[in-house]
């Protein structure tokens, strides 16, 4: 029905034009072409917008060119002057056909065009009787060759705020018959090196019998413009399909015109403007070397993991050793040193474990980093009850038996081998979480070797982790200094329940952004039932009461396994004002504005990211900082997993977060800021480079 | 042995795609051998260590004409050559189209028109032009002394044939050059080029 109409109405104004009762407001003949220019209003009514139309027609042979003139070619160029009060805007153009010249492909109109101008006059002319536009007018014509035509127009404008009639009114409509249509349908452009893909997501009912589909974009870039466009329709709607070669601009703008040829002969044309998707080029952000060699990796790592012992994730477990360690004064040497011992190959067997699922998800193609287990909930939930469990215990509300040493004793706090074996895991469980100076290095290093050298740098940090408990227990001086002992013990133990518990918390509260409220509800409810279930289990004896404590567990762990789910499209966090969340394509884009970029890298489970950002980054100072010297603050968070994060975290050296990177204006090359940061040393990397 | 004979398959699948890239800002520009006005084969790899500007060119073109006729060209050309930059001019057109001509018509056009470019190319086969994916006269190159690609693209910013947009226009080779000169990225590494199209046969 729609096209009958259309064709009517085509029918008409064929019959009825060239129309001879059309006023020109001016026309002329150049050496190639020749133009007229029409008003479609006699009379230009202030504050109103009056259209303004641009006739332009070659030579028989020769064409015009479109807004986006394809390979070579101009298009039209025009500088309005003299027009003050006069806002002039952008012109509407036809759709275009595809001209072929050579190997080459350009946009234009062998027939001629109409440019429509908006034309808005300002309230201030209504008392004058007219107003007068000066227009340098260019455009180009071409057959092979080409011909550039320009003339100086001086337009007079008659002005009225009375009734407007017109007979221009045919020469306008017939215009917009040759515009693209607005159009409804969303659509999608991803554009990759060598090709890119549009996807409009049309229904093949709206659209039915489309015999060809052509896009014209209106920016380089999307697209080779002389190479045959595809197109077919899948599962989600329309798609074309565009070469492309590498080394093209990145678009301006993905908008463009749709032009459907359908079965019956006839066309439709649309506007689209497709949200877009950049796959270009692997990233042009420029890389900072990182090679080491081994010894410096291990080196590196030694350190890092001597420092680990400092960083705030390690100490509640810290303090267990500690507890440990001052009731050494009773133990014998050769079972102090077994204890070190112990202790280390603990944290060795667990960060092997770590690394060894590392490696083999890796391998699958998983892009993920350090600390990946953290970006799991059902891990932190299994922390979480790890935490309960071990804080009730020491509480004393039950005592955890781990069934290997026979029963009485309990799990970590338990004197002897086995407990400072789990001490050492436990304290590797909960050092994934921070970084240490140094340790990001050697991680990131040792993360793109083979799997020997892999497992070589994560022993040396297992044993700068255990080292200055595994000194300590070769020390005979230091464990004669420490106290009797006696009942304090037992005080001293049920008080360090409470640092667990703040642990768990913390924890708690990593899951509750990751799986969500209603499941971290559900783990709380699972750890009660838990430890209910661990302590009916020791206060009884009779087969009713143990049965209820087994239903309890069971039911507990079944709990938490089930909500331990990410919730899809997680943000992780909230970002604050005037922040971006990162993206490689923000990124860039935010680069190529030649603004300075300050990217940190970040996830709640990150105790060394959340002190930076505490002490350092959203300190009153260093935001005032920033703002003052127009830096753009990009976050990109690494709660639950992202592989455009894992990317560029792996291409500045990083294994995991934090990285901070600081890119000045117009620069493409960052720096790389330290793992722990202070207001001062941001202030100093920012301004150096600034 | 084995991993040699693999190794070399590799060399030459890859030597033999870098022979098709196309030119790509901050990568390697394209190595092309062209055969200057005086008879004389000059190479992009014969120049390493020198700064090399590309101009694709068509005395005929009027975006051409615009700026020789207007001197901005030579400015230009000028403004870069004194600094031991090495200008080479590249003539694509084949023969019978526009902007084709003989080595002493060449070498008359850059006496006459008082160009300070230092080589004038003629590939008429038009080999180099679609080494480079030149599109239009004018259309430039500029590569630094390592071979990369600094910037390509259109010479300034306004797609004009009239002789009055050279006034204020961003000229962006220029500008490309005065950022590599005090040591700055190159803030505009890709324009739009406009002009004629290239002349090629096909």
């Amino acid at each position: 029905m729609k096209y009958i109409g259309f064709f009517l109405y085509l029918l008409i104004t064929m019959i009825s034009y060239p129309l001879s009762a059309t006023t020109a407001l001016l026309k002329g003949e150049l050496s190639h072409s020749s133009y007229q220019v029409y008003l479609e209003h006699n009379k230009l009514e202030p504050g109103q917008t009056n259209w303004l139309a641009v006739r332009l027609e070659p030579k028989a042979g020769w064409h015009t060119y479109w807004k986006n003139p394809g390979d070579s070619g101009a298009a039209p160029y025009f500088i309005w002057a003299g027009a003050e009060g006069i806002t002039v805007g952008n012109p509407l153009y036809a759709l275009p056909e595809p001209l072929p010249v050579g190997p080459l492909m350009n946009y234009g109109y062998h027939a001629g065009s109409t440019l429509l101008f908006p034309l808005v006059i300002e309230e201030a002319y209504s008392s004058l009787e007219t107003a007068s536009l000066n227009v340098e007018a260019e455009w180009l014509v071409c057959d092979i060759e080409c011909v550039p035509q320009t003339d100086t127009w001086q337009l007079t404008l008659p002005v009225s705020n009375e009734t407007i009639t017109s007979n221009n009114t045919l020469i306008f409509s017939q215009a917009r018959t040759q515009l693209a249509e607005p159009s409804y349908w969303d659509s999608n452009i991803t554009i990759s090196n060598s090709d890119s893909e549009l996807l409009i997501f049309a229904d093949k009912l709206d659209v039915p019998s489309i015999q060809s589909a052509y896009f014209f974009p209106e920016a380089d870039g999307v697209l080779t413009y002389s190479d045959d466009q595809q197109w077919e329709w899948d599962t989600f709607g329309l798609k074309l399909k565009f070469a492309r070669s590498e080394g093209m601009l990145s678009p301006e703008t993905t908008r463009g015109l749709l032009k459907l040829a359908f079965d019956d002969g006839t066309t439709q044309s649309y506007e689209l403007e497709p949200n877009l998707t950049l796959n270009v080029r692997e990233s042009m952000l420029d890389p900072v070397p990182l090679s080491m060699p081994i010894w410096q990796a291990a080196i590196f790592a030694l350190i890092g993991g001597l420092i680990l012992n400092l960083m705030p994730c390690v100490f509640p477990v810290l303090s267990l050793k500690a507890f440990a360690l001052i009731s050494a004064n009773y133990k014998s040497q050769r079972s102090r040193r077994n204890e070190g011992w112990a202790y280390t190959f603990g944290i060795w067997v667990s960060f092997m474990a770590i690394v060894g699922v590392l490696v083999a998800l890796k391998a699958g193609g998983a892009a993920i980093g350090w600390g990946f287990q953290l970006q799991e909930p059902l891990f932190i939930g299994f922390l979480i009850l790890l935490m309960v469990l071990v804080s009730l215990s020491l509480a004393g509300v039950f005592y955890l038996n781990t069934g290997v040493e026979g029963a009485g004793q309990s799990f970590t706090l338990k004197e002897g081998a086995s407990g400072s074996f789990a001490k050492g895991v436990l304290a590797t469980l909960v050092a994934t979480p921070c970084t240490a100076p140094f340790m990001a290095p050697a991680i990131g290093y040792a993360l793109t070797q083979p799997l020997l050298v892999i497992l070589f740098i994560f022993s040396m940090l297992a044993f700068g982790l255990a080292l200055p408990f595994l000194a300590l227990s070769y020390s005979d001086t230091l464990a004669r200094l420490m106290p009797r002992p006696g009942a304090w013990m037992e005080k001293v133990k049920q008080g360090l329940a409470f640092p667990m518990l703040l642990t768990a918390a913390w924890l708690l509260y990593v899951y509750d952004l990751q799986a969500g409220s209603q499941a971290a509800l559900f783990m709380v409810v699972s750890a009660i039932t838990l430890s209910f279930g661990v302590w009916l289990y020791q206060q009884t004896s009779h087969v009713v009461g143990r049965g209820i404590a087994i239903v309890a567990l069971i039911a507990a762990i079944i709990l938490a396994v089930s909500v331990s789910k990410t919730m899809p499209n997680t943000e992780g966090s909230v970002t604050n004002e005037g922040q971006l969340n990162y993206s490689q394509i923000a990124l860039e884009s935010e680069l190529s504005s030649g603004r300075a970029v300050f990217a940190y890298f970040t996830a709640e489970w990150c105790i060394t990211c959340k002190v930076n950002e505490q002490v350092a980054l959203f300190t009153d100072e260093v935001q005032t900082f920033m703002a003052d010297n127009d830096i753009k603050v990009m976050k990109g968070d690494w709660t639950n997993r992202n592989a455009e994060i894992a990317q560029i975290l792996s291409k500045y050296g990083r294994a995991g977060v934090p990285l901070y990177l600081y890119f000045p204006a117009g620069s493409k090359t960052p720096k790389v800021l330290p793992e722990v940061l202070t207001k001062d040393i941001v202030i100093e990397y920012l301004s150096n480079n600034s | 042995m084995r991993y040699l004979k693999l190794y070399s398959i590799i060399l030459c699948i890859t030597g033999s795609l870098s022979a098709n890239a196309l030119p790509v800002p901050e990568k390697p520009a394209p190595d092309f051998t062209g055969i200057t006005t005086a008879g004389e084969t000059i190479s992009l790899a014969g120049l390493r260590g020198k700064n090399v500007v590309l101009e694709w060119t068509n005395h005929e073109c009027p975006y051409v004409k615009k700026h020789y006729n207007t001197g901005n060209m030579q400015r230009t050309q000028s403004e870069l050559t004194k600094e031991g930059v090495v200008w080479i001019s590249i003539i694509s057109s084949a023969e019978g189209l526009q902007g084709y001509v003989s080595a002493e018509k060449a070498d008359e056009l850059t006496a006459s028109r008082g160009s300070y470019t230092d080589y004038v190319v003629l590939d008429p086969t038009g080999k180099i032009g679609k080494m480079y994916n030149a599109r239009t006269t004018p259309q430039m190159f500029l590569i630094n002394k390592e071979g990369n690609l600094e910037y390509m693209g259109a010479i300034d910013d306004k797609p004009s044939a009239r002789a009055t947009t050279i006034d204020g226009a961003r000229n962006h080779l220029l500008e490309a050059w005065k950022e590599i000169q005090s040591g700055k990225p190159v803030t505009m590494r890709s324009t739009k080029p406009y002009g004629c199209s290239v002349k090629y046969s096909d």
